[in-house]
């Protein structure tokens, strides 16, 4: 097998730059679930988020043949959803796994359904995905160049959200509150931080995100919709944040891991022949996880204490004087 | 506080999502009979349309699997030859799926066709109500009254493999798949066979990412593969399909479409698509059932002698001209199949 169609210099571009496209869109959607779940909010239903996102998104780009339009939606369906699991996470203070399993099972439903309503009887429709374009300067520095800043719009709309909520979360006032909230609610609600209502946020934030990355993979790559377009992002993202140890930078670079491994064994795959190299392929399907799991327990093994966010998933009860 | 028990409304929010769930999985009746009534009893040919339930496992404009079995009931439903109900999206496992078929065989239809590997499914439900017939489709064992219906798809990939040697420029040529089924598995190795039958010298590549429905990893295998060379594929599977045919859109490469006609998607890159045309294999069995003749279930199989597959060329493709050779040879290949002289190999692993 010619290694060098692999991992050449030739090959490196598009492997990474495909890569960071597979990555984006789930490390939109677990940089997002990474501020929930510092809030204390065990948001489990990324996945039915980000499906709602890639199809509000789609829906949007569809009938008004505007790229911001689809964005916008997709986000919107995030927001959406993000509301609906605060009010029972947050407001009614219900089982959050439960919750947050049904809400992926409400939205797949919702989505085959209106899609089967909105183009039934019509050819499979499709959109037209924005083209690269081509920072200037930037664009020329070898390798790194291509790979990062030759990217569509909605790729770096992603990029920002990714450093807009990492700046919050660790540079303002409000971030400092989520933080607090995930670890000690009962300490952030003795400093006069309404913990209902910063979870409520960050909920609202991490729907928002996910809509977002939703709408990246459909609006910004795929330019089709399937049911189950994410084909299991989402989830993916959740254990991410895991990866991360709730840091959202390292969540970033787990999803590019990810992202990467995948499209090397792809690579791996087409180079060596697939089948017919007597290599069962069913490992090259297994390796980014195998990858991403091994980083994970190596880490894991050299921490001094554990990162998870210690008042994760516990809805948080106001005690009442008296 | 709310002043409702928490839980009542938690158990309450999640029957609503299976609600929703089940919404979205099911579709309603296609014909004026409802499935509720019992349909006329058709024991000849000669009384009225057969009663005809049809189970898929993905929607029906999937512009794949599910839409041309769909369109196939509906072309004989314009044809007067039945009357159908259909369930789009349905549930996959053994258990759902011979429930379905039961409910539909409960309901009266006189036929009740799974399209989808289910033999277990369409074994249990055949056993439970003898009175119906039954079928499914992906080949395998039959039963008295269980048929499978399987399609030779390989035989027009071989086709493809042929015009598929002329057009590529770089002398290599790729396939991508789901996961390594003998269907595609066939389909492939057929259409590798096809371009070395022009051409011995070309490279050929296949990659099987494991995933019926992950357009983004059928896209990105194809993007794989033409990075190392590939200029012109075939793929196997809704979700490899689609992402490849976004590749190619992408890369201004050439591909197959698979199953159903895919010109539609990236009108400029699709050479044409493996047509896998139903309409032969219902005629045939509402024929058997009309007649009594469907027992015991057969394995009907119709292939490009029979129209049952074949290669739909677009006449928008125009990445390249295909030279007039390989159409020649594409012909001639599809003649010799027709008379018989012609057997593709059909290498299922």
């Amino acid at each position: 097998m010619n290694w060098n169609e692999v991992i050449g210099s030739s090959a490196l571009v598009p492997l990474f730059s495909s890569g960071v496209a597979l990555a984006v869109p789930t490390a939109t959607a677990a940089v997002g679930e990474c501020f929930s779940e510092r809030a204390g909010n065990l948001n489990l239903g990324v996945e039915g988020m980000m499906l709602s996102g890639a199809f509000a998104g789609f829906i949007g780009t569809y009938y008004t043949h505007s790229v911001a339009v689809g964005v916008l939606c997709g986000i919107g369906a995030g927001v959406l959803l993000g509301i609906l699991m605060a009010g029972l996470s947050v407001w009614l203070k219900t089982e959050q796994v439960i919750n947050g399993i049904a809400l992926v099972l409400f939205a797949q439903g919702l989505t085959a359904f209106v899609y089967g309503k909105l183009f039934s009887t019509s050819s499979t429709p499709t959109i037209s995905t924005p083209a690269n374009l081509h920072i200037p300067l930037l664009a020329d520095i070898p390798v790194i160049g291509p790979v990062l800043f030759k990217q569509n719009s909605l790729f770096y709309i992603a990029v920002a959200a990714m450093l807009g909520v990492i700046f919050v979360l660790y540079r303002t006032r409000f971030g400092l509150s989520v933080r607090a909230t995930g670890e000690d609610p009962a300490a952030a609600d003795a400093a006069a931080i309404s913990v209902d209502r910063v979870r409520w946020i960050a909920l609202l934030v991490g729907g928002a995100t996910a809509g977002l990355g939703g709408a990246v993979l459909v609006v910004g790559q795929l330019g089709i919709i399937q049911t189950n377009v994410t084909a299991g992002a989402g989830w993916i993202a959740v254990a991410l944040v895991i990866f991360g140890r709730w840091n959202p930078v390292y969540v970033i670079l787990g999803a590019f891991l990810f992202g990467t491994t995948d499209a090397l064994q792809l690579r791996i795959q087409a180079a060596s022949g697939g089948v017919t190299s007597g290599f069962p392929y069913e490992f090259f399907q297994a390796l980014p996880y195998l990858v991403t799991l091994a980083v994970m327990v190596a880490v894991a093994i050299g921490a001094r204490r554990t990162a998870q966010p210690a008042a994760l998933g516990a809805p948080f009860r106001k005690e009442v004087a008296g | 506080m709310p002043s409702i028990c928490s839980k009542c409304l938690c158990i309450c929010g999640l029957g609503l999502a299976l609600v929703m769930a089940g919404c979205g999985s099911s579709s309603s009746s296609s014909s004026s009979a409802s499935s509720g009534a019992s349909a006329s009893s058709t024991t000849s040919s000669s009384s009225g349309p057969l009663s005809v339930g049809l189970v898929l496992p993905c929607p029906t404009n999937d512009l794949s699997w599910c839409q041309q079995g769909y369109q196939a009931a509906q072309t004989l439903q314009q044809q007067g030859l039945i009357k159908f109900h259909y369930l789009a999206n349905a549930p996959q496992d053994t258990a759902s799926a011979s429930q379905i078929m039961e409910r539909y065989a409960k309901a009266g239809d006189k036929l009740v066709i799974g399209h989808s590997s289910w033999q277990d499914a369409a074994f249990a439900a055949g056993k439970a109500i003898p009175g119906t017939d039954f079928a499914y489709g992906g080949g395998g064992q039959t039963a008295t009254n269980v048929a499978t219906y399987n399609e030779p798809i390989y035989q027009a990939g071989y086709l493809a493999g042929i015009i598929a040697a002329g057009i590529s420029k770089k002398g290599k040529i790729g396939g991508i798949a789901g996961p390594d089924v003998p269907l595609c598995h066939a389909e492939l190795a057929a259409f590798d066979a096809g371009a070395k039958s022009v051409d011995p010298s070309i490279q050929t590549t296949n990659t099987y990412d494991g995933d019926w429905n992950d357009i983004t990893k059928g896209k990105q295998a194809t993007l794989a593969q033409a990075s190392q060379g590939a200029d012109v594929f075939l793929a196997c599977g809704g979700g490899p399909a689609s992402g490849m045919v976004q590749a190619i859109k992408q890369e201004n490469l050439s591909g197959f479409g698979y199953v159903a006609d895919m010109s539609s998607l990236a009108p400029k890159n699709v050479v044409g698509s493996i047509i896998y045309n139903l309409v032969p294999y219902f005629t045939a069995m509402v024929h058997d059932v009309d007649s009594g003749t469907y027992r015991p279930g057969k394995a009907y199989t119709f292939g490009l002698a029979q129209n049952g597959v074949y290669l739909k060329l677009n006449p928008s493709y125009a990445v390249t001209k295909i030279p007039a050779s390989s159409t020649a040879a594409m012909e001639k290949a599809l003649a010799a199949v027709k008379a018989g002289k012609l057997t593709v190999p059909n290498i299922g692993s």
